[in-house]
């Protein structure tokens, strides 16, 4: 009986289950295999999918203090912020409209230049709203929750957008939810390209400064503060030319071969709510036409 | 019964109530602000408590299974947060015929070694698993269940501490 209480069973003598130790090795190994399975064997998924399933009421009911503050916060803000913020969204669709009148006349003639060429056709990703719902509590990792899921018809590593840039990719996909590996977190690296100069590398996360950063980039390469990073599309999952970061800083040091380049994200990282998501480009592309030859010689090594 | 010297003697605990309570703190470890480094583990602090004070209806194994939900609510690898909780609820229960007789601020003092613990198993495996390290701030989040526990103690007894026989003085 737990001290100083007045309890009405007596506590069980003899019958006393297993001891406190060896409830507490089970737990572990349990613990620690289903890491292990998390991590190596990947076999977690149906016991992921089924707590989520079950917490989704639990998630939806706490996000809802936060909803109805913002709902009367919103309702408080002032006429004048509104209208401030009509005429920008105003001036910004005319922007857009007159660059929409180009996309057009230039999809067309890219449309002829690759019929002339014999190019494959580009396909337009197809697209998919959601909203975020919140933000994964883990002080390691910056990951986010979609209110759409499997049913939805998300899949497993489409691309994400939010209004200004690529926010990140999706990671798992739950019954009625999805999580996102946002752009700045450790776990996703992102193919990017230079359009000033052409040249492609590749961006990691780098949480700790809430940046990304361009690793394996000589000290004498040709990149600048300010110079804008899209997406390249030779990964086969971001369509090419979305806009990712803007470099930020450049240090180039004398004693290593590569240059520490930190891009700022161009997503709303930390305040975006609503997102698209993207068809990944790989499955939206017809099957290859032929198998390449296997007799062909491969040019392995072959050098001149 | 042998029992401190003036201490009140409590009402049996009634199940629903920690359930309830363990429900609750589940709820506000999910709200937007609990992603602060800093944020303590109020889920983590109502198990404890309730490890210390109601040894046989939660134990361990309750630990375990809100630390599952936990690592699937933080899409964190699955059985992180079930490995910590399942050790300080060994730890609470280890403690917990000593820690009773103490006043409640010198528990507060007993506890926080079990959670800075917590915390460094936590680092570990997550050093095992290639997270690397935390901000400096996860520091503050033990200390703070440590803060919280005489706040705990006054809320979560709170029903225990009601009168057996209401009457018109004593309405509760």
């Amino acid at each position: 009986m737990p001290l100083g209480t007045l309890d009405r069973s007596p506590p069980p003598f003899f019958k006393q289950g297993p001891s406190a130790l060896s409830k507490l090795v089970f737990c572990s190994a349990l613990a620690v295999f289903m890491m292990v399975a998390d991590a190596r064997l990947g076999l977690s998924t149906p016991v992921r999918s089924a707590l989520a399933s079950v917490l989704y009421p639990l998630q939806w009911l706490s996000q809802q203090p936060g909803r109805a503050g913002q709902t009367l916060s919103d309702h408080l803000a002032s006429l004048e912020r509104a209208q401030t913020e009509a005429q920008a969204a105003r001036q910004e669709l005319a922007k857009q409209l007159l660059r929409g009148g180009q996309v057009e006349q230039l999809t067309l003639e890219n449309r002829q230049l690759r019929q002339l060429l014999e190019l494959r056709e580009q396909l337009p990703p197809s697209s998919r709203a959601a909203e975020i719902v919140y933000e994964a509590a883990d002080p390691y990792s910056r990951k986010v929750v979609l209110d759409k899921g499997a049913l939805a018809g998300i899949e497993r590593g489409s691309p994400v957008i939010d209004a200004s840039a690529v926010i990140g990719q999706i990671t798992r996909v739950y019954p009625l939810s999805s999580e996102v590996t946002l752009v700045i977190d450790r776990e996703l690296s992102i193919p990017v390209l230079n359009p000033r100069t052409g040249v492609r590398s590749v961006a990691y996360g780098e949480p700790a400064l809430g940046v990304l950063e361009l690793r394996f980039m000589a000290s004498n390469a040709d990149i600048q503060v300010g110079d804008l990073l899209t997406t390249s599309g030779v990964d086969g999952v971001y369509p090419p030319g979305l806009p990712v970061a803007r470099v930020s800083h450049i240090e180039r040091r004398a004693e290593s071969t590569f240059a520490r380049i930190h891009c700022q994200p161009l997503a709303q990282v930390a305040g975006a709510r609503h997102v698209l998501v993207l068809t990944p480009l790989q499955s939206q592309r017809p099957p290859e036409a032929a198998p390449p030859d296997k007799a062909a010689p491969k040019a392995k090594g072959g050098r001149p | 019964m042998i029992m401190r010297s003036g201490q009140q003697l409590l009402l049996p605990a009634s199940p629903l109530f920690i359930g309830a309570s363990l429900l609750v703190a589940l709820l506000l470890n999910m709200l937007p602000i609990s992603q602060q480094a800093w944020m303590p583990d109020l889920l983590a602090l109502t198990l404890l408590f309730w490890t210390v004070h109601q040894p046989l209806r939660v134990g361990i194994g309750a630990a375990f299974c809100f630390g599952l939900v936990m690592d699937v609510q933080q899409s964190a690898l699955l059985g992180q947060n079930a490995l910590s909780y399942t050790a300080l609820s060994f730890l609470g229960i280890m403690v917990h015929r000593r820690l009773l007789w103490f006043a409640v601020p010198t528990q507060a003092l007993q506890l926080l070694p079990l959670l800075l613990a917590t915390q460094v198993l936590e680092l570990i495996v997550r050093l095992i698993a290639g997270d690397g390290f935390p901000l400096w701030s996860t520091w503050l989040s033990p200390l703070l269940q440590a803060l919280l526990w005489p706040l705990a103690s006054v809320l979560l007894l709170m029903p225990q501490r009601r009168a057996p026989d209401p009457d018109a003085n004593r309405p509760l």
